[in-house]
């Protein structure tokens, strides 16, 4: 069934949804319906697709799925065998006169949105594709699979690997951007096609949103962004707003889609406006190009290109759903996130507290880590689950690709398959067994690995030694199909006061690697100068001559502004940074001695410059929460540490200044955004006790653990995220189950963590229901379980009719209402 | 399908109503206000669809649709959204700096209705129109979202999705219904009597109506 895409122009078919219009479609019907109800019209649509010269033709499929049954008066399964049928019968028609057509079955966008954006999951979304496949192969009449019109990356994924794991059929992907070359949720040209090549589709290209004029000139960056071929399918121009009728003419479409092919673009067809006309001329075209004829090249070397060396030299590059990483300087990877040595974040990952963990990437990214690395290796916690779980919550803020950390092949495989993007695999090493273990996943999802240079012997002593190891596990990377530039390699830095020869041993390793094999390398920094006194010293001449032995990826804290100071130097001395431009942004107002940089710019602090605002110089600890300055509150706390124990600084300090501005709150003198500041300066110093509580092994006292949801069919956020923070500050553990949340998810923790409060939030009116549903729901299994309720539309007399406990109209009362529950 | 331009700052003094902040700022919060919108305009990418419908396209069980366009033969469907980047920097923001994060939201609606308000001005409707009327006003349901979202092909259009719950994502977003005839028409837009929120609304407590342009 392989199709070699390479080997010709084809042509595709025009628009399916503009035909049934002039079939006799109603305007709020939709393509699907219609086609459903009348599959000889389809198939006549097919076959007038086919007479024009199509090659390829799409079945009605498109909008099929779970979420749009709706739309049906079948089941799915049956509704995709007559759309499939109406193809297959025009294929074999076309047959009949020796044509050889093929049908793909397409696939669009769900409808519902992915996390983060949406409420779909990941695994939702794979599913959904899957039965339509299903389906599809069944019905026995799909020569291929095309995705089509796609906005977001990770929906792409989902449907990617839903057709490799549920046929054999080759997969095209297409998807539509603006004209600033991104899609609506903000993927480039350059994540798509680094993503898709490594998931191996085998095709990319772009349809619908703009005409042949707007979108040349993308589809020939993306022609020389990937090896694959490429293809497109515009809109028959740019649509009136008032009209919706399309601004060219059929005769200009067809002109211009003649560059395609000059371009090196092999695959040509027409969206939404375009009809038969439209794709005969693409025939007469294709027929009339010596280009056309220019065989098994395209995506290989476009054949008619002005640029004999088109595509870009292959390169290491990563990318999360928005942003690509094109390693082609020193690259630095966060850390951080990593529990090894820090009890912190060990109990945060124990907890869930994600807050915290976010909070870690946040500070390295403003530091300026471009990929950060993801450990979550606490022996009591199940990877396989948490991985994935962190790397989710990780992409819902923060646009930097990620560096998978595991030994253990099933949690890389499972944080791999969540990821929206290009990976790192962090790692493989030179033993057969784990190389065998690890390879495969990184090669079917299509992300990068770091290979270490160690195996069951140890770590070799000479950098010779090393060498070989490198050799070998890029030889094993290439050997599974994984492409030479995703393989980078770690040549281990040892502790420099136990084994001081071999401290040059790295740095020549990390030398030949790079010369001799040509690919990109990283190394973890620190570890070097374990030991020694000033270490950062240590640490940051080690990594200076190590980035001029071509160290690509430096794995650092970049809180650590000695260590990114040498990196911004290094770039200025080896002419990377041009002008020093970088270098002067971020370091004009330093001061020598240990290095801080300039700040971020532009932005008003978050703390304000009130600092000396403080009386005489010492921290009152009061001032500072109520006037919500964090670095003050901190020095405050640490001040008070000195000589009270954590337990008496939070209940002599810390509750009672945020009690004095919660009563404020009440009176009308201090609004939402200020009591929100306070609390912010609160959280600061409560950090600072959860720190040296969990350097002690001593655990943060809760007061009572506390459920809060925002209830099933409601996404609004941020009043419970208020709630959340506001009570966290008091003492509470807060269970986040986050939103839209099914009444069987908070029964099950409710039960299982014996829960006493839970707090509901429901925005509109619409939710309300559910919000009743949900308290009932628990009720009924735990009758002792309190209920507090807020949101906008709720009145006290409302949630008692509901049968909520408390009427929460602000966070403070839902303070009230849990001092109530557990101090009685 | 049009891109708009942000011509207008936040009105900050519906913005600090919707802060409770009794309309008034002091330096620090009007410094924060300041950098909410820059974030907001580093982060919205504001597009508006529209098109022009037969009422009879709109009406249906609801009393106060039919009100409202009453006296008109034709309507335009709009819908307007601010973007998916708005909703990335709301979610980073609540991570970061709850605050900020507050600012950034009631700012962020005040923004896309500013927005709606200059799209009303775009659309060539014709001489008469009424007031923009929005699923969930009065009785038209809200499940009217779905409708208007597919009616508009906004999904492909402006990237506007509608959750099964008739939510719009991106969040900041307005979906709207102008009715257009050839007299004098003024529609009929809910009253606050008739407004769920008419006990706590803050805007009503200083005598004024959520129906007034910013």
């Amino acid at each position: 069934m392989a199709i070699n895409f390479r080997e010709k122009v084809y042509i595709l078919d025009g628009a399916m949804g503009t035909m049934l219009q002039r079939s006799g479609m109603s305007a709020d019907e939709t393509s699907t319906h219609f086609g459903q109800n009348n599959p000889h019209i389809l198939k006549d649509i097919h076959k007038q697709y086919i007479d024009a010269g199509a090659d390829i033709i799409y079945a009605a499929t498109f909008g099929i799925n779970r979420y749009k049954m709706d739309e049906l008066d079948v089941t799915l399964e049956e509704a995709v065998k007559v759309a499939m049928k109406a193809a297959g019968e025009a294929r074999a028609e076309a047959a009949e006169d020796g044509r050889d057509v093929k049908v793909a079955l397409g696939l669009g966008p769900i409808g519902e949105l992915l996390e983060p954006m949406g409420t779909l999951s990941f695994e939702d979304a794979y599913e959904t594709f899957a039965q339509v496949i299903r389906a599809a192969v069944k019905a026995g009449d799909a020569d291929l699979v095309v995705i089509e019109t796609m906005t977001d990356l990770y929906e792409v994924k989902a449907a990617v690997l839903a057709v490799k794991e549920n046929s054999d059929l080759p997969v095209m992907v297409s998807m539509t951007f603006e004209q600033n070359e991104r899609t609506f949720t903000g993927v480039s040209l350059e994540a798509m096609a680094v993503t898709l090549e490594g998931l191996g589709v085998d095709a990319m290209g772009i349809n619908c949103s703009l005409g042949p004029v707007e979108i040349l000139p993308m589809a020939q960056k993306l022609r020389r962004l990937t090896s694959l071929p490429v293809f497109a399918k515009p809109n028959a121009g740019l649509p009136d707003p008032a009209t919706g009728a399309y601004d060219i003419t059929c005769d200009q479409f067809v002109a211009k889609m003649g560059e395609y092919i000059d371009v090196g673009i092999n695959m040509l067809g027409g969206c939404c406006g375009t009809d038969p006309e439209y794709i005969k001329g693409l025939t007469a075209v294709r027929d009339g190009s010596a280009e056309a004829s220019c065989k098994g090249q395209f995506g290989e070397e476009p054949c008619a290109s002005d640029e004999p060396n088109a595509i870009a030299a292959r390169s290491l590059k990563v990318c999360s759903g928005n942003k690509t990483v094109n390693v082609d300087h020193v690259t630095v990877i966060g850390e951080r996130i990593n529990p090894t040595g820090k009890k912190r974040l060990k109990q945060a990952l124990l907890d869930e507290d994600y807050d915290y963990i976010l909070s870690q990437a946040i500070e390295q990214i403003d530091a300026g880590a471009e990929v950060l690395d993801v450990n979550v290796g606490v022996p009591s916690l199940d990877d396989v689950k948490m991985l994935p779980k962190v790397v989710k919550k990780l992409q819902a803020i923060t646009d930097l690709p990620l560096q998978i950390d595991s030994s253990n092949p099933a949690a890389i495989e499972a944080a791999l398959r969540v990821y929206n993007g290009k990976a790192i695999v962090n790692s493989v090493n030179g033993e057969e067994k784990v190389m065998d273990a690890i390879l495969p996943i990184v090669k079917k999802y299509g992300a990068a690995v770091v290979g270490l240079t160690l195996d069951e012997n140890g770590i070799p002593a000479t950098a010779e030694g090393r060498f070989a190891l490198a050799e070998r596990i890029l030889d094993k990377a290439i050997e599974y199909g994984i492409p030479k530039e995703d393989v980078i390699i770690d040549c281990l830095t040892l502790t420099v006061s136990a084994q001081q020869k071999e401290a040059a041993e790295t740095l020549k390793a990390v030398k030949m690697v790079k010369e001799k094999l040509g690919i990109k390398t990283a190394l973890g920094v620190s570890n070097i100068s374990f030991g020694l006194p000033a270490r950062i010293l240590v640490n940051r001449t080690f990594l200076t001559l190590a980035m001029e032995n071509g160290l690509d990826l430096p794995i650092i804290n970049p809180n650590d502004e000695d260590m990114m100071a040498s990196i911004f130097a290094y770039n200025v001395l080896k002419n990377v940074d041009e002008n020093a431009v970088k270098y002067i942004d971020r370091y004009a107002e330093a001061e020598i001695g240990t290095v801080q940089n300039s700040g971020p710019k532009g932005s008003a602090s978050p703390a304000g410059g009130e600092s000396a605002l403080c009386e005489s110089g010492t921290h009152d600890i009061f001032y500072c929460i109520e006037k919500g300055i964090k670095g003050d509150t901190v020095a405050a706390v640490e001040a008070l540490l000195k000589e009270n124990d954590e337990m008496a600084v939070v209940n002599e300090y810390l509750i009672p200044a945020l009690d004095r501005v919660g009563k404020g709150f009440e009176k009308g003198t201090i609004f939402l955004p200020q009591m929100l500041q306070a609390a912010g300066a609160a959280q600061a110093g409560f950090e600072i006790i959860k720190d040296r509580l969990a350097a002690g092994d001593k655990e943060v006292v809760s007061l009572g653990e506390v459920v809060i949801a925002t209830v099933k069919g409601d996404i609004h956020d941020i009043g419970k995220n208020i709630v959340k923070v506001i009570m966290e500050n008091y003492g509470y553990k807060m269970i986040d189950l986050g939103r839209d949340v099914p009444k069987e998810d908070i029964v099950k923790v409710v039960k299982e963590r014996d829960i006493k409060l839970v707090g509901l939030s429901a925005l509109m009116t619409t939710t309300l229901k559910s919000m009743e549903e949900t308290i009932e729901a628990i009720k009924e299994v735990a009758p002792d379980c309190r209920v507090m309720v807020g949101g906008a539309v709720l009145t006290a007399d409302y949630a008692a009719e509901i049968g909520a406990d408390h009427y929460c109209k602000d966070a403070m009362k839902s303070v009230e209402a849990a001092q109530e529950v557990f101090n009685g | 399908m049009m891109n708009l331009q942000i011509t207008r700052s936040i009105d900050r003094k519906a913005w600090l109503t919707a802060l409770h902040a009794k309309g008034a700022a002091d330096s620090r919060l009007s410094d924060q206000m300041d950098e909410a919108e820059r974030l907001l305009k580093e982060a919205a990418r504001p597009k508006a669809v529209y098109r022009l419908v037969g009422i009879d396209a709109i009406l249906n069980k609801s009393k106060s649709i039919a009100k409202h366009l009453e006296g008109c033969d034709k309507a335009a469907l709009m819908a307007v959204t601010l973007g998916a980047g708005v909703d990335q920097l709301l979610r980073k923001t609540q991570v970061t700096d709850m605050a900020m994060a507050v600012i950034v939201d009631s700012g962020a609606s005040i923004l896309i209705e500013q927005l709606a308000e200059d799209f009303e001005e775009v659309i060539e409707a014709g001489p008469f129109t009424t007031p923009r009327f929005s699923p969930g006003y009065g009785d038209w349901p809200i499940t009217e979202q779905t409708r208007i979202v597919r009616m508009l092909d906004a999904q492909r259009q402006i990237g506007l999705n509608v959750t099964k719950d008739s939510l719009l994502i991106p969040r900041k977003s307005i979906t709207a219904v102008i009715g257009i005839s050839d007299h004098p028409v003024k529609g009929s837009l809910a009253t606050c009597e008739q407004c769920i929120l008419k006990d706590k609304c803050e805007l009503r407590k200083e005598g004024k109506y959520c129906g007034d342009k910013l």
